[in-house]
Order: structure tokens, then sequence, then C-alpha cells
């Protein structure tokens, strides 16, 4: 089987910094994988790297659509956004200064207007909060407010693979779970997600497959369950308990 | 009474051609995140574009100022494409000193190839006064003030309203998202650049025709109220900078009438000083660099 996207023996540094060293990682259509990983293991790094927001050093960066394979590196991210890419940035990182419907609307920029004001109503309706403050400020809602407009965002598009980084951070208890239910939801409409994570126990409960990143390396990988039942990860992430 | 209505027409007029520069300064600031020094001397290849036509090729209102819009938007084309793009994502120095060197070269270009002194601008509009009772006002004032007011409202238009104006604002706010998200950053900033030079030679044809003449040095003047329009008001609302060009050129107008013009100047300088003492990132806010 072909995989949606495929990572092959990414290098990457900042500056002199070495931030990924030979990461591999293949994403099946139809499947959430999780990345785990501290802080500073390089998990934004691989999210900013599939965007073209990085400079590689090294390997490969492929995405697979309908007719062809797309050599991501050559391509600016405009153009990989052309390709179904969408993502859901750490820190949510909205358009503080402009409306909801107006970060909304950015999020159809590259599609068919009348598609878009479609797919913002369909929007609106999974999130009837969103629909009261869509004339508000993005920058003035709480923190679970500009999560759901930061997925929403990433879904007006119709992505065939939505990066999300970092969902649950900063979010109250309750508001992740929700979160957590909602990337559920986008996953059984068919969307392929990359979940990068650090509340692991959330994420492997409903991920496919995971990978355990630490400082710039891979290592450990397998489907979800196996890997929320490995001892290391269980040290690491979920205080020594599943 | 009259002095002052009439100080306070002056200064909205003045004002307003501030605004329009200063509008320039801000879109390509929040946009490339780069200090264009070269704005006000597009502002005088307008100007010239605009006397050249009206010398040699038609004397029409409109088709002078198509011309100034076309001459200024033209080399700000060739700027973004030949300098500001090449140098994007370098030290933000290297692009401020090269817009400062197409500036001088713009200057020095004029002067010789036309003229270095100042030369009169042919009478496309009549300067004849019209007596509004407390105030008078002469024809290029009003054609000064409207040219300014539409150019004001084309760029609101454009920000609020268009789609490449929206993504306009999220490439200032935050680049990398709204390339993440379509937005071809490069064309982004090449339409942002051409418009803001376009609106320059259009406000430079009216400065030309309400003083009738035109200079390869003047845009120097015109930078700096506009430059400083910006940075008392912050980049973060184009509406922002418009309210601060009219209030000062408004207070210029004032102290000008009441004082005198030799602490016109001064006074603009000390307001600058005094908001970025309590406000350093202007009266309405910037967007972080």
């Amino acid at each position: 089987m072909t995989p949606l996207l495929a990572i092959s023996d990414l290098h990457v540094a900042y500056k002199a910094v070495p931030a990924l060293s030979g990461v591999s990682i293949e994403l099946f259509e139809g499947e959430i994988l999780v990345i785990l990983g501290a802080n500073g293991a390089g998990k934004t790094t691989i999210v900013k790297s599939i965007l073209g927001l990085t400079n590689i050093q090294r390997g490969s960066v492929s995405l697979r659509t309908d007719d062809a394979s797309h050599d991501l590196r050559k391509l600016q991210t405009h153009q990989i956004h052309r390709l179904g890419v969408t993502w859901v940035p750490e820190g949510r990182q909205l358009w503080g200064a402009m409306t909801v419907l107006d970060n909304l609307k950015m999020g159809g920029f590259a599609s068919d207007p009348t598609e878009t004001r479609q797919r913002i109503e369909e929007m609106l309706d999974w999130f009837p909060r969103l629909r009261e403050r869509q004339d508000q400020l993005a920058g003035s809602l709480s923190g679970g407010e500009q999560q759901m407009v930061a997925l929403a965002r990433a879904l007006i598009a119709r992505p065939k693979l939505i990066l999300m980084d970092e969902l649950s951070l900063g979010l109250a208890p309750l508001v992740v779970a929700e979160v957590f239910q909602l990337v559920k939801k986008v996953n059984s409409l068919g969307v392929s997600v990359l979940l990068v994570e650090q509340n692991a126990r959330q994420a492997l409960r409903i991920a496919t497959r995971a990978y355990l990143l630490e400082v710039g390396h891979v290592v450990e990988s397998g489907p979800a369950a196996e890997l929320a039942n490995k001892q290391s990860v269980q040290d690491i992430f979920l205080g020594g308990h599943s | 009474m009259n002095l002052f209505l009439q100080q306070l027409l002056n200064g909205v007029i003045i004002g307003s051609t501030y605004a329009v520069i200063a509008i320039g300064f801000a879109l390509v600031f929040t946009v490339l995140r780069v200090i264009n020094f070269a704005h006000p001397d597009i502002f005088m290849v307008g100007m010239f574009g605009g006397l050249l036509c009206a010398k040699y090729v038609s004397s029409n209102f409109f088709v002078v100022a198509a011309a100034s819009a076309l001459s200024a938007g033209l080399v700000g084309l060739i700027l973004e494409r030949a300098v500001l793009r090449p140098l994007r994502g370098r030290d933000a120095l290297m692009t401020l000193i090269a817009t400062l060197g197409v500036g001088i070269m713009l200057e020095n270009g004029v002067a010789a190839l036309i003229s270095p002194d100042v030369v009169a601008f042919p009478p496309v509009i009549s300067r004849q006064p019209i007596d509004l009772g407390a105030v008078s006002v002469s024809k290029p004032q009003i054609v000064n003030l409207i040219v300014s007011l539409i150019s004001l409202a084309i760029v609101s238009y454009y920000v609020r309203l268009t789609p490449y104006g929206r993504a306009t604002r999220a490439v200032a706010e935050r680049p990398d998202v709204a390339a993440a998200f379509g937005v071809n950053v490069s064309r982004v900033s090449q339409v942002a650049v051409t418009l803001a030079s376009m609106l320059a030679g259009c406000a430079a044809v009216s400065v030309g025709l309400l003083y009738g003449n035109a200079w390869a040095f003047i845009g120097l003047a015109y930078g700096i109220k506009g430059f400083i329009c910006i940075l008392i008001a912050g980049n973060r609302y184009f509406e922002g900078v418009m309210l601060v060009a009219l209030a000062l050129g408004i207070l210029e107008a004032l102290i000008t009438g009441y004082l005198s013009s030799t602490y016109r100047d001064a006074i603009a300088f000390l307001l600058l000083i005094a908001v970025l003492y309590v406000r350093p990132n202007g009266l309405f806010g910037s967007y972080s660099t």
C-alpha cells in the first residue's frame, strides 16, 4: 500500500543546531497518525517541513494525490496547500486582528468562493458558538473557542490531510476531551490526520498508529494500542500506568 | 473664526495627502516587514510622470493622473521584483539600505534627466480661488482632497472587503500561516507595493497641481511626514494611520496660522517623541515583527 505522506531520512537544522536527524515517517490514507515527543524533540519541525516552512538539508517529503506523487521539497507552501494539506498550528495562530468570519474565509482562500460560503455555513453548524461570535475579533475569544476557529479554518478547504500541532496545549481538561472527539469526527469524514501531541494518553486513545520522537530521532513506532502498552512510552508520557 | 476654518480646511487637504503617502508606507511595511525608503521618491516619479504627460501628451486631468499612477506603479513593480523580493528573509537593514539607495538613484536620475531645480507644473486645472463665504478654496485644493479621499477609500475597500485585501492583512499578521492556507505571499507583496506606488503617484500629481511646481527632491519632505504618521499610529489599523495623518495636517495648519510655520515640523517631531514614549507600538498598536 502506498502511503499518502512519506517522509524519508529527513535532516533539518536551525542554523548549526540539528532539529531532525534522519527521521522517516509514513502516513496512510484515512488514518490518525500521532507523533509523540517531549518539548524540543522535533515534532513541530516535522509539521513545518511538510509545509515547506523549514530549510531541509537532506531527505525527502512526498505526498500522493489521485494523479501523481508530489515532491513537497520542490513546492512552495501555498502550492502544498492546494494539494489538500491544511494546518492547525501550535497555539492556534489565528489572525487575531481579523474577525472569526474573516479567519474562516481565509481558510477557503484558495477554494471556490461559493463552496467556501457553503463550507463556512457547515462549520458554523458544527460549532454553534462560533456563529454567535462570527463578527468578533478572533484574538478576543477564549482558548477553547480559538481552537474551534483553528479547526474550522483548517476544514473549510476540504483537506485530504490535516496537520494538527499540539491541539490540547493550554486548554482546560474538559475542552481537551471535546477537541479529541472532534479529531475523531474529522477523521471519520475521510480526512487523514497527522497529530503532534504531548498529551499521549488522549492522543493514543484516538490514533491508528504512533511514532515516538526523541531529540530529532524516531525511537519507537507501531500501532497506537501497542505503543500505549510499551514500558518506555508509559514511563515517559503516561506516568508509569496506562 | 474665519482663520480657524480656513486653516482647518487647509489642514484636512494637506493631511489627506500625508495619509495617502503614509498608507503606502504602512501597506509595504505590514506585508513585507520592511521600511520602503524609496516610497517618497516613487511619489516624486509619479509627479514627474504627470508633468511630462501634461507637457507632451495631454493636459486632461484624468489622463495626467493616470500617467502619474502608472509611472509610479511601474517603478514600484520593478522595485518589488528587482530589490525587495530577492532580499526577502534577509536582514531588514539590508532592505532598508537598498531602498534608500533606490530612492537616491531616482532623485538624482530625475535631477539629471529633467532638472535639479524646481520646475513649473503645467496648469491642468484653473488655480482660480472659489469663495465659500468664511473660507476660500482653490480648484487644485478640491482636487487634492478628492484624489486623496478616493485613494484612501480604495485602500480601505481593498484591505477590508476583497479576498486579496484579506490575504494582505493575513500576511501582515502571520505570513507563514497565510502561505499554509494558499496565499502566494510574493504575489500579495507585489500587489501591495504596486498599489502603494500607484496611490503615491495619484497624490503626487494633485500636490504638483496644488503648488504649481515639481521638484526631484520633493519626496523627502512628504516621506518624513508619512513615516511619522505610521510611527504615531502603529501599523495595525490602516484607518488609524489615515486618522493620524489628517490630525497631523490639521495641527500643522493651525500652528502655521496661529504661530509660525517655523514651529510646524518641530511640533510634529515632538508629538512623535511623546507618543512613542507613552505608547511605543503606536496609538492603535502594531503587528509584532
